[in-house]
């Protein structure tokens, strides 16, 4: 009974990855450098805006900032994924958009709840702070498989469940989600020290944990998907 | 056979914590006893010295040739054990007085911002020909306020745990300065820090007492001292004076030492100590009320620059004490006991600070007041200190010349070695009363040094006497016997503090060391007993096998690690709650992605979620509570909503939640008597648990403000129910303990007996711990219900994935380490925290008003450690419960017993890898700020919450095993 189920699940994996790999565009090794280097050149681009143009940044302004980051960096992220949808023939490109947009509230209340249950501080002067937090990491977390997959439940599972991604678009979703949540949850860490340094502050910390947990998770990304190509490459050989 | 070899392993296991933790404590919680001993008057008859009244006799024959016996009948009542040098005596304490804040800045390599800011206490003690001296005064760890006021007071060493310290209520016991004063009928005055009301609760003829425990107000104790201060001054109605000021304290403690505020507050002290001379010096001529008035301004232990302090480290121990005569100038003392160190400063004028060991204050003092010496002091009467208020005396003295100068200074050496001969004779006496008295005294061959090193200055001391009565009249010089004696004596003495330092203040590292090796050592065996019993299945099985299975092993021993490096920082123990509701909510989080993946149990997973977040929030209300009274914790409790407190609702609310919980606990346990499997024993047993809810229900509505039976019951209910509580508690335990020996029934189903012994032995527990526990007891008793229902399905979750393919680890440990990580934060949500302020005292009254060590402290530690180690223990076969599954007893050795014991082995494992690295921690910080204030406590709440945890290990295998290994 249960071997059975497992084998259909199997076959329903390779049917669906095969169907992926049709329908949606296969991503090459440079096209994902690509979106992630403008991914992470929206965040680089979001930072020194705040700093040069509104002389503030996360540790003198937390909400403020986190703001112009998820406002800089939410039409990069949906629209370079909403590019790589599945299934593009029934799906239109406003709709992968759309669904992207909409990703965003729900990924951030999901985030926040997380955040609330491993003791994020709440109250009426975090509630701004933790909501642009949340959304921030909607973008990093959530917003890029909602625009890709919409509302393909497998798919969602085997990213954020499994954790069993098999294609370079699905790394490419996969491992940045992964390396923020792991970012922000080690970024907590310092919080409790007694050094009353500024940045110790929910979500300063938090957030530099996130981000940098995404950039270094995008640059493993990219390896995987290189590799994936080379494998591919020898397998057509 | 076998059953019975295991449970003995746990036993051995408990024998080898009990013995590595009583080791590593001899090494680091060095303990002292207290004696109830105190001096008296007439106790100096049975000293070797002069009386006060021969030594009159001796020094006016010494000094005038006409003999003034008389004279000295006449004030011979006065006297104790000195002749008193001063009459009055003004202490001003400044709290956390650093010895560069009042040492001139040419003492110090580099000036800094707060240095010279009391420049009146410089100008004072350099001036040429004055009677003031600056003192550095170094104080002993642990320099915390309480410690160093019961030392400055005793004269003693006092340590973090004085055995015969009262339960909770701070008083000294020993016979200190403060008594001394009290019983020779001096008026002593009191205002500013409470903590000295708290130790002298009936001392103070009056008092002015302001809190000390708010840390972030700097003014209040300082504005109450200076009002309460000045009219004190003029007035006649008291002997000595003390005022004890916070302000740089507090500064410190939230501004640190370079800071705005801090320069403010010496500033301001600095004005407050010129009025405060001014008015002194302006009643010390003939006659007035300040003629022979001691004026000492100290600190009780200094600060680093953060402004922390209990521990050792130069910056804390150094304080500082300024003594000032109104005088003429004292009597220059002999060079060799001056042991003072001179500095140039701009202009060339030389400054001169002494040294002193706050140790020798309290003895000083009262040799200066003329009182006896406290019964427990080992302090040396200090020669500077001394020499200060010896002018008294010598007033007839007007006359200069050098042949005066030297008969005057003769005089005085010849008092000075009388007062050390007393000195030195009571310290002797206490050491052997000490030894005699204390379980843990000092070794022999330390007591038989000293006591050469005394009988050695006594034999020559009877020779000074010789010398000193019969052939002074000869007048050649005494000094030179004279200051051989002192040398004697002051040798004695220094060896006495020596030996009582290396007893009370040092760590023994070899002793700490040798625990550690033994409790590593513990963990070996268990770890060993864990494989063992996984061998017969398969090897350990950590690499290879299922991906799933080998992620939890994994990332539960990561939890586990995790946890146990927190412990090596400060801050982390001080929210030790925060940090185990965040991994605790970690592996919920985790547990939920694994339930999305196999697409069950989902409801479970967000409920405990759900859980985990209003643990949390309780969590923060007691570290709220704990911020209040801690110097070290700032919390902002800014996320809780504004209650009206008084709102009806709310008050509503409160008041009915904690009953209704328990009725649906009660519910519960009803659903469990109905069903079949549960019957004899166990079903009164748990029937008794129902009646006890229904008692305390009615004890809570009794104390309820909404309810109308209130009046009927207040008189009959308030003491009566608790004692039945505890008394049904009592009885089913008794009950099972019998039905567990001589039932001889057998049960149907193995599984089904083990779920209700369980729950019998959970709810018979439980009544006396909700009831100890107040009305919070029954919402966390839920709460641990919900939770532990939770875990136990989330991880028979995993069961039925892998059921089917071979077993590897015949449990789970990530459930057992959810399980005591959900343990952890009970612990805190019930508003407990690791200091012996996070005791809840009210507990033990509940149901007695009397005090009985013995009752009450089982009655503290039931409430401290029930939720948190007593129902997680004994409510762990649950666990094992779940995962065995009926099919597999055919396979022989399976049997459930097999699956519990390896799951108990484990918990330990976890408590024991925790509680090491609270010792590892404690002694790599022995020297930290904080290791009197948090280390220790810590160290204390974890041993004894590790031994508990052993014992109920050990009784809990004996129990739920028993017939069911037994019949094989």
């Amino acid at each position: 009974m249960q071997e059975e189920k497992k084998k259909n699940k199997k076959k329903s994996y390779i049917a669906k990855a095969s169907t992926a790999e049709n329908s949606s565009r296969s991503v090459s090794a440079l096209q994902a450098f690509f979106v992630h280097l403008i991914c992470g050149l929206g965040l680089a681009i979001a930072l020194w805006v705040a700093h040069n143009f509104y002389a503030i940044n996360l540790v003198s302004d937390p909400s403020r900032t986190l703001r112009l980051i998820w406002i800089v960096q939410s039409p990069i992220v949906t629209l370079l994924y909403s590019w790589f949808r599945l299934d593009p023939e029934r799906c239109s490109y406003l709709k992968a958009v759309g669904r992207g947009m909409l990703a965003l509230p729900a990924g951030a209340l999901v985030n926040a709840l997380g955040a609330i249950v491993l003791g994020a501080p709440v109250g009426i002067e975090y509630l701004p702070k933790t909501i642009n937090w949340s959304v921030l990491m909607s973008l990093c977390t959530f917003v890029p498989a909602a625009s890709v997959f919409g509302s393909s439940w497998s798919h969602w599972q085997r990213m954020f469940a499994h954790t069993k991604p098999n294609e370079p678009l699905e790394y490419m979703i996969c491992i940045p989600a992964h390396g923020a949540v792991i970012g922000a949850w080690l970024g907590a860490w310092p919080m409790p020290l007694d050094w009353e340094r500024p940045w110790q502050e929910w979500p300063v910390c938090v957030t530099y944990g996130a981000m940098t947990g995404y950039l270094v998770a995008m640059v493993v990304s990219l390896g995987f998907v290189v590799v994936h190509g080379r494998r591919q490459n020898l397998k057509r050989d | 056979m076998e059953g019975r070899r295991r449970r003995w392993c746990y036993w051995v296991v408990t024998v080898v914590h009990v013995v590595g933790i009583l080791i590593f404590t001899r090494g680091f919680l060095l303990t002292r006893t207290e004696l109830p001993y105190y001096s008296h008057c007439s106790d100096v008859s049975q000293s070797p010295c002069f009386s006060p009244t021969n030594n009159d006799s001796l020094s006016s024959s010494s000094s005038s040739s006409d003999s003034s016996i008389n004279s000295s009948n006449i004030n011979q009542d006065q006297h104790c054990w000195t002749k008193p040098a001063v009459d009055r005596l003004v202490i001003i304490v400044l709290d956390a007085l650093r010895f560069d804040f009042v040492a001139p800045s040419t003492f110090f390599p580099e000036k800094k911002p707060w240095m010279d800011k009391l420049p009146v206490l410089q100008r004072l003690a350099f001036k040429q020909g004055s009677s003031a001296r600056i003192f550095k005064a170094i104080a002993d760890p642990p320099t915390t306020s309480l410690q160093r006021l019961k030392g400055l007071t005793t004269g003693g060493l006092p340590t973090f745990i004085d055995v015969g310290n009262s339960f909770g209520a701070p008083a000294i016991v020993e016979d200190n300065f403060i008594h001394q004063l009290v019983i020779n009928g001096k008026r002593v005055v009191m205002m500013g820090d409470d903590t000295w009301v708290q130790l002298f609760p009936h001392h103070f003829n009056k008092s002015y007492p302001y809190p000390s425990f708010n840390v972030k107000d700097l003014h209040t104790v300082d504005n109450g001292c200076i009002d309460h201060l000045f009219p004190s001054l003029y007035q006649e109605d008291w002997d000595v004076l003390i005022a004890h000021f916070l302000g740089v304290d507090h500064a410190g403690h939230i501004f640190g030492v370079d800071s705005v505020q801090m320069i403010e507050k010496l500033e301001q002290y600095n004005l407050l100590l010129e009025k405060v001379i001014k008015v002194l010096e302006s009643q010390s001529g003939p006659g007035g009320i300040h003629e022979n008035t001691l004026l000492i301004v100290m600190g009780d232990h200094g600060q680093t620059l953060n402004g922390d302090h209990g521990g050792g480290s130069a910056e804390e121990v150094e304080t500082s004490i300024f003594a000032m005569s109104f005088k003429q100038p004292p009597v220059s003392i002999p060079p060799e006991l001056d042991t003072s160190s001179c500095e140039q400063d701009l202009d060339g004028r030389k400054m001169c600070t002494s040294s002193i060991q706050q140790l020798d204050f309290a003895v000083t003092v009262s040799a200066l007041l003329g009182v006896s010496f406290p019964f427990g002091s080992i302090g040396r009467v200090n020669p500077e200190l001394y020499a200060l208020g010896a002018s008294k005396w010598n007033l007839e003295d007007t006359g200069a010349g050098d042949c005066k100068n030297q008969a005057k200074l003769q005089e005085w050496v010849q008092n000075y070695v009388n007062v050390l001969c007393i000195n030195a004779w009571q310290v002797k006496r206490y050491i052997d009363v000490y030894s005699a008295s204390s379980m843990i005294g000092f070794s022999s061959e330390d007591l038989l040094h000293i006591s050469d090193i005394y009988n050695q200055a006594e034999g020559n001391w009877s020779n000074t006497k010789n010398f000193l009565l019969y052939e002074n009249e000869q007048g050649h010089s005494l000094l030179p016997a004279l200051r051989r004696q002192i040398d004697a004596y002051s040798n004695f003495l220094s060896n006495v503090s020596e030996l009582a330092r290396s007893k009370w203040t040092e760590f023994n590292l070899r002793m700490m060391g040798i625990g550690l090796a033994i409790m590593l050592m513990s963990v070996f065996i268990i770890f060993l007993a864990i494989w063992q019993s996984n061998r017969p299945q398969i090897a350990f099985p950590l690499p290879s096998g299922d991906s799933r299975i080998s992620f939890d092993v994994i990332f539960a021993f990561f939890i586990v690690a995790i946890r146990a490096c927190s412990l090596f920082s400060n801050s982390y123990i001080l929210e030790e709650g925060k940090v185990a509701i965040f991994l605790l909510a970690t592996t919920g989080i985790v547990k939920l992605q694994c339930s999305i993946m196999k697409k069950k149990m989902l409801p479970e997973a967000v409920v405990f979620l759900l859980l985990v977040s209003v643990l949390r929030f309780t969590i923060e209300i007691g570290l709220s509570k704990q911020a209040a009274t801690s110097l070290f914790l700032n919390v902002s409790s800014s996320w809780m909503l504004r209650f009206a407190p008084d709102h009806p609702l709310w008050t509503y609310m409160s008041e009915s939640g904690p009953i209704l919980a328990l009725i649906l606990l009660a519910w519960l346990l009803y659903r469990t008597i109905s069903s079949i499997y549960c019957q004899g024993i166990w079903k009164y047993v748990i029937m008794g648990t129902i009646s006890s809810y229904i008692l305390i229900a009615v004890h809570w509505g009794s104390e309820s403000s909404i309810s109308s039976v209130s009046s009927l019951l207040q008189g009959v209910g308030r003491s009566y129910i608790p004692r039945m509580v505890y008394t049904v508690g009592l009885g089913q335990l008794f009950l099972m303990a019998f039905g567990q020996l001589f039932s001889k029934e057998k049960a149907l189903d193995e599984k089904w007996s083990l779920i209700m012994k369980t729950t019998a032995m959970l709810s018979a527990w439980s009544s006396t711990i909700i009831i100890l526990s107040g009305q919070q007891g029954s919402l966390i008793a839920l709460a641990s219900v919900i939770g532990g229902y939770c875990i136990l399905r989330l991880d028979s979750m995993e069961e039925d994935a892998i059921s089917g393919t071979v077993r590897k680890l015949n449990f789970n440990p990530l459930a057992v380490t959810q399980w005591n990580l959900l343990a952890v934060c009970l612990f805190f949500a019930t508003g407990h925290w690791c200091a012996f302020d996070g005791l809840r005292y009210g507990a033990a009254f509940v149901g007695f008003d009397e005090f009985v060590l013995v009752r009450q402290a089982i009655l503290l530690t039931v409430e401290s450690f029930g939720f948190s180690h007593i129902l997680p223990i004994l409510g762990l076969p649950f666990l094992a419960v779940c995962r065995y599954s009926p099919g597999q007893t055919n396979h022989g050795k399976s049997s459930i017993f097999s699956l519990l014991y390896p799951m108990y082995m484990m918990f330990g494992l976890i408590t024991t890898t925790t509680v090491i690295a609270t010792l590892m921690c404690v002694t790599i910080q022995r020297r930290h700020l904080m290791v009197w204030g948090l280390f220790a406590p810590k160290f204390v709440f974890d041993v004894v919450g590790l031994i508990l945890t052993d014992l109920i290990i050990c009784l809990a295998l004996i129990f739920y095993s028993g017939k069911g290994e037994d019949r094989r």
